[in-house]
């Protein structure tokens, strides 16, 4: 029975992708086996780094998103997890560049010894390279943790407990889907250095009711997305959406808004879209 | 969650000897069902793991008495379905949107903030000291690449060390749990201190 504890199979159970019977079966195993209990376990760290490193598709990252970045204490796990990895990596280029700097400073040296007209614009070429990767790298690290604050921040201000409170400084702002206000002028926001959360109000149109509902957050023009899961319908007649921002993370510029229905067993509706503009 | 009661002593002795005979293994069960069943209710998507674990023994402690004489194989499996019962209440209670108030939601925190970053970095770097050198160096080893890059590398660093990367993956997990808790506590001790 153990043997079937593929490493596939545990990430689709981690996700929530397996059947009634199956999730009975890896969960028994966890509880009475300790060896299934490690496999189970360090299959989920994977898992955990991978979506640190970015690695995981949309639709796992959110399905992801929805188990481990839900409580205040899951996403204090995935900082200390999210440390861990940082250190080591830091510990690694600082003891690979720093050889690799002296090395090729010495050889410079030599070099400027020969006097050869040659090897100093090299030397000088690489050791620039060897400064912009480590720039590079440095920045692109800092962009992958502001984007994973921002991730924890957006679950945190729209987990159910904090949506039921009023946040002071907070702006709300009503849009209508794009399918029916084409011919109005698009909704803009004027941030002002006063406003720290911005109160998105979705109203969902489609028939079909849904379980829960997340919504993608995308700025015209930018690469990366931000994704906020386990949403509610609010409201008995046509019901709303609330998606709260923090004002920190929205600029000057367009921004779209992709709204889903998720069913009881995973399945997605049809997508609902909305956008807004952000002046000031 | 709101529990109508404690476990009364003698339930809760009850379940201790019904998870194992001998005092000592049982309390240790004890300890670890309570983690793995946290990790259930996280993974089923509840909001409250912690509570919704107490309200499982809350149950538990209710039946044991009658269900512990018949009941054949691991008891642990009878925790495990008390829990999907609650896991499936959880779901439909969320389905429905019964009132919110009926469910007992963790509290609110504040958002990440530089200085619970520092704290677990702070932290962190107190739990590496304390850290055996070697289990540190293969921690270290073992992230030392990213993405793509860190498959080969696995393979190589357990060819090294003369195991399956399998037996490399749960040694760095133990080595990373340790760390996990050290931080924990540490971040505990922390808030206490305030």
């Amino acid at each position: 029975m153990k043997e079937l504890l593929t490493d596939a199979l545990l990430r689709e159970f981690l996700l929530g992708k397996v059947d009634e019977e199956e999730r009975e079966r890896i969960e028994g195993l966890f509880l009475t086996d300790s060896q299934a209990r490690e496999r189970v376990l360090a299959a989920e760290q994977d898992l955990i780094e991978d979506y640190l490193e970015d690695s995981l598709t949309a639709a796992d990252r959110d399905l992801f998103l929805a188990r481990y970045g839900q409580t205040p204490a899951q996403q204090r796990q995935l900082r200390i997890n999210k440390s861990i990895k940082n250190w080591a990596l830091r510990e690694t280029a600082s003891t690979h560049v720093v050889p690799a700097k002296i090395s090729a400073l010495s050889h410079l040296r030599e070099r400027l010894r020969l006097k050869s007209p040659f090897i100093i614009p090299i030397a000088i070429t690489a050791l620039i390279a060897i400064i912009v990767v480590a720039v590079w790298f440095s920045s692109r690290r800092e962009q992958q943790n502001r984007h994973l604050a921002i991730e924890q921040e957006l679950a945190q201000l729209n987990t159910p407990s904090s949506l039921r409170e009023v946040p002071p400084q907070m702006a709300p702002l009503e849009l209508s889907p794009v399918a029916i206000r084409s011919v109005e002028q698009e909704t803009e926001f004027k941030k002002t250095a006063d406003t720290r959360v911005v109160e998105l109000r979705l109203p969902w149109i489609q028939k079909e009711r849904y379980a829960t509902y997340q919504a993608e957050v995308r700025r015209v023009g930018d690469d990366g997305s931000f994704t906020i899961p386990n949403l509610q319908a609010e409201g008995d007649g046509e019901p709303v959406i609330r998606v709260r921002l923090p004002a920190h993370m929205l600029h000057r510029g367009h921004y779209q808004i992709q709204l889903n229905g998720i069913a009881s067993d995973g399945s997605m509706s049809l997508p609902e879209k909305y956008q807004f503009a952000v002046s000031g | 969650m709101v529990r109508d009661s404690a476990i009364p002593p003698e339930s809760f002795d009850e379940i201790l000897d019904w998870l194992d005979p001998d005092r000592d293994v049982a309390a240790e069960k004890y300890v670890q069902l309570r983690h793995d069943l946290a990790k259930l209710f996280m993974w089923g998507r509840c909001l409250d793991p912690e509570g919704m674990t107490d309200e499982t023994f809350d149950r538990v402690a209710k039946k044991v008495h009658d269900v512990k004489p018949s009941y054949q194989g691991d008891p642990r499996l009878y925790f495990r379905a008390v829990a999907n019962n609650l896991i499936k209440e959880n779901f439909k209670k969320v389905k429905t949107q019964v009132s919110l108030d009926d469910v007992d939601l963790p509290e609110r925190q504040t958002v990440v903030t530089t200085e619970e970053t520092a704290g677990i970095e702070e932290c962190l770097h107190s739990c590496l000291q304390k850290l055996d050198r070697e289990k540190r160096k293969l921690i270290l080893d073992y992230y030392a690449k990213e993405k793509q890059a860190k498959i080969d590398h696995r393979h190589e660093l357990a060819q090294r060390l003369g195991i399956s990367v399998e037996t490399l993956r749960v040694r760095v997990f133990r080595i990373r749990a340790s760390i996990e808790e050290c931080i924990e506590s540490c971040l505990k001790r922390k808030a206490q201190r305030k």
